[in-house]
């Protein structure tokens, strides 16, 4: 009841919880796309070849190239971008360049050299220098208000067709750093948060081994940590940009990774017929994607439709067959959507997932809920069936009948009125002996039925035979399921010929399971109408095979010609 | 005294046995014993019995519905079972006495003596007299029962919507049964007390009771006495 009531409450706090993440998300998204109109920048211009004065800002490039798509053997190249200052720096605060281009360069203002990446020209003899994201300061004199050129003495000797500045950015220099400070520390501080989680689902599912659900939910956030840290590590590790098509295959092997697992994970909550087939397709399209040499945002990207769609379809039919918790996950995928649509794909990416990886939370968060309500009901179930096995002997049929015999006994003839106190004291004992256990070597089981026999040869008068066929002394048994047969045998049945009736116990086994049949030799009674019920007998024994052996059990009871037979399957 | 002993426990059916023997002594006429209750009930049906000794679980099975049929014949029926639970039900039902397992013989003779002799102790109540239909038994509620006229063996039954049933039970039978709130104003009745608005005395000195609902029953001379002291 505690725990439940833990539950609850932490339902009550998930709750708020996961509206705080979900706005923190939205602020995130929208902190990360600033509106700035410091510069205005015109069309990039290359032409290959290598003069001082196509750093000035007056030489005329107007017959220079809009596009150069291919600058072979390290050779050196020119880049010019006209760049227009909309408003004055402050007095006192420099205004930076932050570039994100390929190469090995120098970057000159107005003419004037502000900075060196690298050394253009010589990279095969000065090796590999410099970096793939740079910021430069742009001397105060140089931002006056107007008309700029920045140009780049560039060469390409790894990268001959990567010709273009991918991003280029004007603000204050202390912004620039900043900026760029403040969006990776964020993101390693969220990435911190999810190789927390993956610890902690990594020892749960180390803990319980037949829990896949949460090793794999551990190994997305781990993925997604990873991700993370690829994706932002360029802030403080210096890149260089022959090195960059290796970042992004991590990147994508990440990103493939992360896409077939959603998925998987989804199928496991939310399980539907012909799963493996499903996904092997689905990791054939997959693959597909990632080694199909697409530029690397739009591989990314496939990717990550192709999981979102199949993750929709599987959550959405986890929806349609009314699963618990499918309706709040679907939900977290359909708001992906816009959010995909509003931010550049790179912030979407991460809190998208960040969404899902929080709907696959709530999951998991479900799915333990219900475990501990099981395992609840499992106790209270081991339980019953203990206080079942203790009543068997006390029940008022049992011991009243077996005292009015004893007396009898006692009153007609004391010698063997002691034999039978013997024998009842016997079985009590074995009684004793297995009423806390769940399972009891099957020597024991026996000698228990042999002293209700004994019992019962006392109280009907009959000639009861215990016989045996190939008992293995090393198995155990759930206890009482041979007893309760037994007294079914002697309850339902009348005597042969002779007075007497028998009981045969057979064991085999092979590499698929062990089978106990339990034979009655006698003549069965009279079916009596309307008796067709379960009797409680049947269902202990059932609900002692589950205990034990959860479904791998099979076990039928019927008449046959000779009697009676029942067979007890228990599958390997 | 002709005996059925109806008890799948062998020991304890001889119990039963060696102990109405050792009390009836001569007066046994016949005394049987079935371990089943396909073998009762064949028995039941083609034999005159006095009185059926009856254990409630017979082979794993709950025995109720041999007790309505054996409560609807003309024997007695005492209950002897390990569940004591059971009393009030087989009471209801009209079973002569309950001897709840273990038991000895002076609680056997104990019940034995109310066949015999004429109880007036009001222990448990009866609730239904079982009646033989076509196919079943129907319970009729005591309370629905104004009166009940001796017909040989048999006995009517006179009920409150003006119905009548048969039962099989005599009249001395039934008297054991019902003494409670029934009095044999007649040889051949049986009058619920409560039902009697008046008691006069007709022509010829002839008593009559006068129920509510305006039927007369005969009042024996000797039984006039009685009744008086009791209606008053």
């Amino acid at each position: 009841m505690l725990s439940l009531h833990v539950l609850k409450q932490m339902k009550v706090i998930l709750r708020p919880l996961s509206f705080f993440l979900f706005i923190c998300l939205m602020l995130l998204v929208t902190s990360c796309t600033p509106e700035r109109s410091i510069s205005k920048r015109y069309r990039t211009v290359f032409k290959i070849g290598d003069q001082s004065e196509w750093a000035t800002k007056a030489f005329n490039d107007q017959n220079w190239d809009k596009r150069l798509w291919f600058v072979p053997g390290g050779q050196v190249f020119w880049s010019r971008t006209k760049i227009d200052i909309l408003k004055a720096p402050d007095s006192l605060k420099p205004f930076g360049v932050y570039l994100h281009a390929y190469g090995e360069y120098e970057v000159f203002w107005d003419g004037e050299l502000i900075g060196k990446n690298g050394n253009p020209g010589q990279e095969a003899t000065l090796g590999k220098v410099g970096k793939m994201w740079t910021t430069y300061r742009i001397p105060a004199h140089l931002t006056k208000k107007g008309a700029h050129v920045l140009a780049l003495r560039s060469s390409l000797l790894y990268f001959p067709d990567h010709t273009r500045i991918a991003q280029l950015e004007i603000d204050y220099y202390d912004n620039l750093l900043t900026n760029q400070t403040i969006e990776s520390s964020y993101m390693h501080l969220f990435a911190g948060a999810f190789l927390i989680a993956f610890f902690y689902f990594l020892f749960l599912f180390l803990s319980d081994k037949k829990e896949y659900a949460t090793l794999i939910f551990g190994i997305c956030c781990f993925l997604f940590f990873a991700l993370i840290l690829a994706e932002f590590v360029k802030a403080y590790l210096p890149i260089h940009y022959s090195q960059h098509v290796e970042r992004l295959k991590v990147i994508g092997a990440l990103m493939f990774g992360i896409s077939f697992l959603i998925p998987f994970y989804f199928s496991m909550q939310f399980p539907f017929r012909k799963r493996k087939l499903l996904f092997t397709i689905y990791a054939g399209i997959l693959l597909y994607i990632f080694l199909s040499r697409y530029v690397f945002e739009l591989t990314a990207n496939n990717m990550v439709l192709s999981m979102w769609l199949f993750s929709f379809g599987i959550v959405a039919f986890g929806v349609y067959k009314k699963v618990k918790g499918a309706r709040i996950v679907l939900l977290t995928l359909l708001l992906y959507v816009p959010i995909s649509l509003v931010t550049p794909f790179n912030k979407s990416l991460f809190v998208g997932f960040s969404l899902i990886l929080l709907g696959m939370f709530y999951l998991l968060s479900l799915r333990i809920k219900e475990q501990r309500l099981a395992y609840e009901t499992s106790l209270v179930q081991s339980t019953r069936l203990r206080l079942e096995l203790l009543k068997k002997n006390i029940q008022p049929h049992f011991l009243m009948n077996t005292l009015t015999s004893l007396i009898d006994w006692v009153e007609e003839t004391p010698k063997k009125g002691v034999l039978f106190i013997e024998a009842l004291a016997k079985e009590f004992d074995l009684f004793n002996q297995i009423e806390n256990e769940t399972s009891i070597p099957i020597t024991q089981e026996i000698a228990l039925c042999r002293a209700h026999l004994e019992i019962m040869e006392y109280r009907k008068e009959i000639n009861y035979y215990w016989e045996e066929e190939g008992i293995d002394t090393q198995q155990k048994i759930p206890p009482g399921i041979l007893h309760t047969l037994l007294e079914n045998g002697i309850t339902h049945s009348l005597p042969l010929e002779g007075n007497s009736i028998r009981f045969k116990l057979i064991y085999e086994s092979n590499t698929d399971y062990k089978c106990y049949t339990f034979l009655t030799f006698a003549t069965p009674l009279r079916q009596e109408i309307g008796t067709k019920k379960e009797g409680t007998g049947l269902k202990y024994i059932k609900a002692r095979l589950t205990e034990s052996y959860h479904d791998k059990w099979d076990f039928s009871s019927g008449p046959v010609d000779h009697g009676w037979k029942n067979t007890v399957k228990i599958y390997s | 005294m002709n005996i059925l002993i109806v008890e799948d426990e062998s020991r304890i059916a001889k119990r039963i046995e060696r102990m109405t023997r050792a009390i009836y002594g001569n007066t046994l006429q016949s005394l049987k014993h079935s371990n089943t209750l396909y073998d009762a009930l064949n028995y039941i049906e083609n034999n005159a019995l006095d009185l059926v000794f009856l254990d409630l679980n017979l082979n794993g099975h709950n025995g109720f519905d041999l007790l309505t049929t054996a409560v609807s014949e003309s024997f007695h029926t005492i209950i002897i079972s390990a569940y004591k639970d059971q009393a009030i039900t087989a009471f209801e039902y009209g079973v002569l006495d309950f001897i709840p397992k273990p038991f000895n013989q002076n609680r056997l003779e104990q019940a034995l003596n109310r066949i015999t002799i004429k109880e007036k102790k009001v222990t448990n109540t009866i609730k239904f007299l079982a009646v033989k239909k076509r196919h079943k038994v129907q319970l009729v509620p005591i309370e629905n029962v104004l009166y009940i006229k001796g017909a040989g063996t048999y006995t009517e039954l006179f009920l409150a919507d003006g119905k009548r049933e048969l039962h099989d039970k005599s009249l001395e039978k039934l008297e054991q049964l019902l003494s409670f709130s029934f009095e044999r104003v007649h040889k051949s009745y049986l009058v619920k007390l409560s039902e009697i608005q008046e008691i006069t005395v007709a022509s010829g000195s002839k008593y009559m009771a006068e129920l509510k609902n305006g039927v007369h029953i005969p009042v024996g001379r000797t039984k006039y006495k009685d009744l008086k002291a009791k209606w008053l």
